[in-house]
């Protein structure tokens, strides 16, 4: 651990690297015994990959729902502006409540981690954002160039 | 249910906003005692209380980063120039020391070691007291003692300066030299110049004077360079704010090149203390006649505060004061005072019991002094 009071650097101001700021506890906790520990780690992992699936529906299974709930209001309206504005707000909206599940579940996560005996300082929401954006990208990609096939006008299939 | 979460809850990490408000809370505490803390006010070293000038740093600096792996000038060619051009001598009267103290140790050493006896021979009796005007500096006694020699302590006047008919009286066949301060550390009283030469003159042709000099800068009036069988030790620590570079220097008289030469440390000054010395003997106007003014301004604030009180201290120079009571002793004046956090250095050092020795810093620390002396 740097040491970064400038009493003990002899005056020199030696910043903390960001994200190194020792946890900070209301009280310090009273640690569970191992049985308990593995317990929590074990919920902890159920919990990471809870959110990990929650993320993955944002770029999936949502988008396709109101796709979905889009066409409907198309077909029984006969207005595409509707349509595409039913899709657009109600993406949005569960864009917003899906983040708000995923960053609960990601609190939850943290907590599970020290109570499992991890200094556990950040979650892990950001990078399984990025991941399931990455994984959603690349299924994607795989089904619209390999699956479904290029343009008939460069490689007609028939 | 509740305690199940409970166990969880404790796992909690605190809102950033809740950790910047502990820190919060924290600092104001700490500014709240520091305002209520009194810092403890050391008034016992003799030594200026601020740094000294920036080029004398500026000079030591560059002297260090310069050529520190070469032994200095042993002779200190230059300062011993530069001094004599200030007080009008020739440069060999001149030798440069680590301050005045170590001078004079040198110069007791020399005076009174003297030639040993002839083995099987009766001892011949040869001059071996110091007369010490007292109280005076404080470590003299004390190298005398060292140097084989006895101090015969001389009484100051009545207004604590060195009373020079009585040293002229106390220098007799078994007196080797006579040592005075001027001002007096620790009265702060000044010899007349025509005091100064009237003792000079009037020494038993085998004694010396030895002149503390180191509070020189303090006086109206700088001592004379010297005379006859005078050595006068001077110190960058005072005037010149320089004690940490334990620097000074002495001044014999013509002909004495021998005897300086065996005051001279071995190797010399170090190359940092000569450039600040050199610095310093050069421009005396930058710094000198400002402290002098501050350390005289002290003292009549000190002296206009104390006014109607039993308290009260001889006239003289420079930043120490020798106080003293009507009604309480110098401990009683001493315990008093560091019982409000103010270190004082009492009389009993030099064996008086009714006087404390005060050493002045600036404008907020003498009205610390007075407010606290006002409440004895």
């Amino acid at each position: 651990m740097p040491r970064n009071d400038p009493t003990d650097t002899g005056g020199l101001f030696i910043g903390r690297r960001p994200g190194t700021a020792p946890l900070r506890y209301r009280t310090e906790p009273q640690r569970a015994g191992e049985r308990r520990r593995r317990a929590d780690a074990a919920l902890a992992a159920l919990v990471l990959t809870l959110e990990a699936v929650v993320c993955l529906t944002l770029w999936g299974p949502q988008p396709v729902a109101w796709l979905w709930v889009g066409s409907q209001v198309d077909y029984r309206a006969d207005s595409i502006t509707l349509a595409l504005l039913v899709t657009f707000a109600g993406m949005m909206a569960t864009l917003m409540i899906t983040l708000g599940i995923a960053t609960r579940l990601d609190r939850a996560w943290r907590i599970l981690r020290r109570a499992a005996g991890h200094d556990q300082q950040q979650g892990m929401l950001p990078r399984i954002f990025a991941v399931t954006a990455i994984v959603a990208l690349v299924i994607f990609s795989i089904w619209f160039w390999i699956i479904q096939g290029p343009s008939p006008t460069l490689a007609p299939t028939r | 249910m509740p305690r199940f979460f409970d166990y969880y809850r404790q796992f909690e990490e605190l809102a950033p906003e809740e950790v910047s408000a502990e820190l919060r809370a924290k600092r104001d505490a700490e500014k709240a005692r520091a305002l209520t803390e009194l810092p403890p006010l050391d008034l016992t070293s003799p030594a200026w209380h601020e740094p000294p000038h920036a080029e004398i740093v500026n000079a030591a600096t560059f002297a260090l980063r310069r050529a520190v792996n070469a032994y200095p000038d042993a002779g200190a060619q230059a300062v011993r120039e530069a001094i004599a051009e200030r007080h009008d001598v020739d440069p060999a009267q001149v030798v440069a020391g680590h301050g005045a103290g170590e001078l004079m140790r040198a110069a007791c050493a020399v005076l009174l070691g003297g030639l040993e006896d002839a083995p099987g021979q009766p001892p011949i009796p040869r001059p071996d007291e110091v007369a010490v005007a007292w109280p005076g500096w404080g470590p003299l006694p004390r190298l005398v003692h060292e140097a084989g020699g006895r101090p015969v302590p001389v009484p100051l006047d009545d207004h604590g300066v060195p009373h020079v008919d009585a040293l002229i009286a106390a220098a007799g066949e078994r007196t080797a030299a006579v040592a005075l301060a001027t001002p007096n550390d620790p009265t702060g009283g000044v010899v007349g110049t025509e005091d100064l030469l009237r003792l000079a003159a009037s020494l038993p042709p085998h004694a010396w004077l030895l002149l503390d000099l180191a509070l020189d800068g303090f006086g109206e009036r700088p001592a004379p360079a010297g005379g006859e069988r005078v050595l006068a030790f001077h110190s960058f620590s005072k005037a010149h704010a320089m004690a940490g570079f334990r620097a000074g220097y002495a001044i014999g008289p013509p002909g004495a090149e021998a005897l300086l030469a065996r005051l001279a440390p071995v190797g010399g000054v170090a190359a940092p203390a000569q450039a600040g010395m050199l610095w310093a003997i050069a421009n005396p106007e930058r710094a000198v006649p400002r402290r002098r003014a501050h350390a005289a301004a002290q003292r009549k604030r000190l002296a206009t505060a104390l006014a109607g009180t039993p308290l009260s201290f001889t006239p003289g120079a420079g930043p120490l004061v020798w106080l003293s009571s009507s009604q309480h002793s110098g401990a009683e004046i001493a315990s008093h005072l560091a019982a409000r956090r103010i270190f004082v250095t009492p009389g009993s050092a030099w064996g008086d019991e009714r006087h404390v020795r005060i050493a002045l810093r600036g404008e907020a620390a003498t009205d610390r002094l007075a407010e606290a002396l006002a409440e004895l």
